[in-house]
């Protein structure tokens, strides 16, 4: 390419490098050089004997512990941490390497269709087949090499049905001491399709919590259908079939009003005037009307 | 199993109310009250020592050395109820390796880190460095060569290199203030910001523990200056007790103008925790909030310390009152934390039911070990005392020498 035809911004780059490399070639003294950067380094050594002798020793103390720290630092972080996050990066591919336990629910349809099926139409149905029967990986390899877990004495449906006040009311629990006992849980339930092997006559057989508070509540002798209708089919299908709640303050007022007669031991209202704004229950828990 | 069933099964039968099945059991125990008491000694002693400095308290000359001295040997044991809470202490340099930035509880390394090699080290070093110099040409042996190494081998004890030593530790003082505030404002902070406990998730938090940190410090001093100073058959200074005993008072009334603060401000708030945690605090804290943090350690120190201002009195009736209120400062300081440490856990998230508490005798978490680091920091000290004597008379003969 023609020099004129360059731009002018190559051109003037060009230039100044000849005239730099000009300078170094003709100008450029190495040992004015080295007696600048000598002098700069006595200038400082100079300053350095100017400071009071703590700091000197301080300086040096300091600069021993910044090294020993960064030393140990290198040497002890491994290089990869970091690279991901607050990890090392190589755990990922460590932990990605570790066998595989679990083979997913999917998988048990292939061969067990039937018991799938049957257990997609029931209470069960959110519950993976592996949480009874054990991660399933080796068995979906290998069905002879990997056989499952089959729990069929009493040990394993109790870690979910088990009594806890802190489980949802409605959830079947058990106290699984005085249940039956010794007699393993599949000789009357279909762990695949759970039902209660007969319809639960109290209500208590799965609304234990609130049955426990009123047992000790001074309700604790009025009936649940006093208060509430459960149509027969909610023992069936609970969540279909919901048992009415009282929803008007003259109900609770049908015991609790001071112009009912023949009721005594029982707290009296009236309610025309008792905190008219609001419905019984807001304060008042019926289940234990005695708690703060 | 067996063993955490044993453990369990006594709780239970104190559980009142509904709680969690993991709220039964206390996480944070005796090891994690120990720590920030331990650290509010610290941050309250070098605050004691700064008012000398910085503010020119001359009456409390006599124990500024001591109480630096003091904040150095607490300090040295801060860190080891948590390092025996957490287990795995070989792991601890990890948090100055790769820091969370994040987390405030990792932040601790640094604060403690600064506060300890930036802060106190570095003036305890200049404040005694004319003197190591001068012990070590005094002495023979292992003493000269500890003596020397303390002093990093430095030997100039001209005007000038005194004059820096002065002014440095004057500006590492002025530094520390902050510093110390930070360390153990950081302790309230870390309480205050769990926003899901209503017991410790207060703003004022931070500002109450520092406080009361301040007030635990100035206690100790003084019964460290009661104590050691009969010990050595010396006479003790009745203006430098006098002038202990009235700031001791002053930060009293405002950690006390802050803890009431406080409660009227979770009153007047009355948020939905409020009736669990007046069930805590008249039921399963009463004695140690109500009787030993309000009433004995607060209301009675406070009395009588005023009573032994406004009254005429013999000195050694005043000693003996300030002795007794410092002791009942120190008992009513720990149970603060743990009323905070302890109290925080007492009661259910759900707000209706509260947990027990019981500590074990043997054990890392026991009562033992934590016995024993409340003890260590003394030894720490005898040591200190014995390497670096903070009195009077060692460098007043030295200066004659």
């Amino acid at each position: 390419m023609p020099e004129e035809t360059l731009p002018l911004s190559v051109s003037a780059r060009s230039q100044e490098s000849e005239l730099a490399l000009g300078w170094i070639m003709n100008e450029f003294d190495p040992n004015t050089a080295l007696s600048s950067v000598g002098r700069f380094f006595r200038r400082m050594l100079e300053r350095w004997k100017q400071f009071p002798e703590q700091v000197k020793r301080l300086t040096v103390l300091l600069g021993v512990v910044v090294f020993a720290l960064l030393t140990a630092r290198t040497m002890l972080v491994p290089a990869d941490f970091g690279k991901y996050g607050h990890y090392r990066a190589s755990a990922v591919d460590e932990i990605a390497a570790l066998p595989i336990q679990y083979a997913g629910h999917e998988i048990c349809n292939e061969c067990h269709d039937d018991v799938v099926e049957t257990k997609a139409a029931g209470f069960h149905k959110n519950v993976g087949c592996e949480v009874c029967h054990g991660p399933a990986a080796a068995h979906t390899e290998d069905v002879e090499a990997g056989e499952l877990l089959a729990p069929r004495g009493r040990e394993g449906c109790p870690l979910c049905h088990e009594y806890l006040p802190s489980r949802p009311t409605g959830f079947p629990q058990i106290v699984s001491a005085s249940h039956n006992p010794v007699k393993p849980c599949i000789a009357c339930h279909e762990a695949h399709d759970p039902k209660p092997p007969e319809t639960p006559k109290e209500c208590s057989a799965c609304h234990a919590t609130i049955a426990r508070s009123k047992a000790i509540s001074h309700h604790a002798y009025v009936a649940c259908t006093r208060c509430h209708e459960a149509p027969d089919e909610h023992k069936e299908d609970p969540r279909s079939f919901r048992p009415s709640k009282p929803e008007a303050r003259a109900f609770c007022a049908g015991c609790h009003d001071d112009d009912t007669a023949g009721k005594e031991g029982i707290p009296q209202i009236d309610q025309t005037t008792h905190e008219e704004r609001y419905v019984c229950w807001q304060c008042h828990y019926p289940h234990l009307p005695e708690a703060q | 199993m067996e063993e955490l069933i044993q453990h369990l099964a006594p709780l239970l039968k104190e559980v009142v109310g509904y709680i969690y099945p993991n709220e039964i059991e206390l996480h944070w125990g005796l090891l994690v009250v120990v720590y920030p008491y331990v650290t509010g000694l610290v941050a309250g002693a070098f605050i004691l020592a700064s008012l000398v400095k910085v503010f020119n308290v001359t009456e409390l000359q006599p124990t500024y050395r001591m109480s630096l001295l003091t904040a150095l040997a607490f300090l040295l044991v801060a860190p080891l109820p948590l390092l025996a809470h957490l287990g795995h202490p070989e792991k601890s340099f990890e948090i100055f390796f790769t820091p969370n930035t994040r987390s405030a509880m990792a932040m601790f390394g640094f604060v403690y880190a600064w506060y300890l090699m930036a802060v106190l080290l570095l003036e305890i070093w200049f404040c005694y460095r004319k003197d190591l110099i001068q012990w070590a040409k005094q002495e023979t042996g292992l003493r000269k060569f500890i003596h020397r190494t303390m002093s990093l081998f430095s030997s100039d004890v001209s005007e000038r290199a005194l004059r820096f030593d002065r002014k440095a530790v004057k500006a590492v003082t002025l530094i520390g203030i902050p510093s110390a505030f930070l360390l153990h404002g950081y302790v309230g902070f870390i309480f205050g910001s769990i926003k899901a406990n209503p017991w410790w998730s207060s703003v004022l938090m931070p500002i109450v523990f520092l406080f009361s940190a301040i007030v635990s410090g100035i206690a100790l001093v003084l019964l460290i200056y009661m104590i050691a100073t009969p010990l050595r058959g010396k006479e003790m200074d009745m203006a430098c007790l006098n002038k202990l005993a009235s700031y001791l008072f002053y930060v009293m009334i405002i950690d006390f103008s802050l803890e009431i603060l406080d409660f009227v401000h979770r009153v007047y708030e009355s948020e939905e925790s409020i009736e669990i945690l007046a069930a805590l605090v008249t039921g399963k804290l009463f004695i140690s909030l109500i009787v030993v943090q309000l009433l004995l350690g607060m209301l009675v120190p406070l009395g009588a310390i005023a009573m032994a201002k406004l009254l005429q009195m013999p000195n050694d009736l005043k000693k003996m009152i300030y002795f007794v209120a410092a002791l009942l400062v120190q008992v009513g300081i720990f149970s603060t934390r743990w009323n905070v440490v302890v109290g925080g856990q007492l009661f259910s998230k759900s707000f209706s039911g509260l947990t027990v508490y019981k500590t074990t005798f043997l054990g890392l978490e026991g009562l033992l070990v934590s016995m024993g680091l409340l003890v260590m920091p003394f030894l720490i000290l005898y040591v200190l005392f014995a390497l670096l004597p903070p009195w009077e008379e060692s460098k007043a003969s030295l200066e004659g020498s």
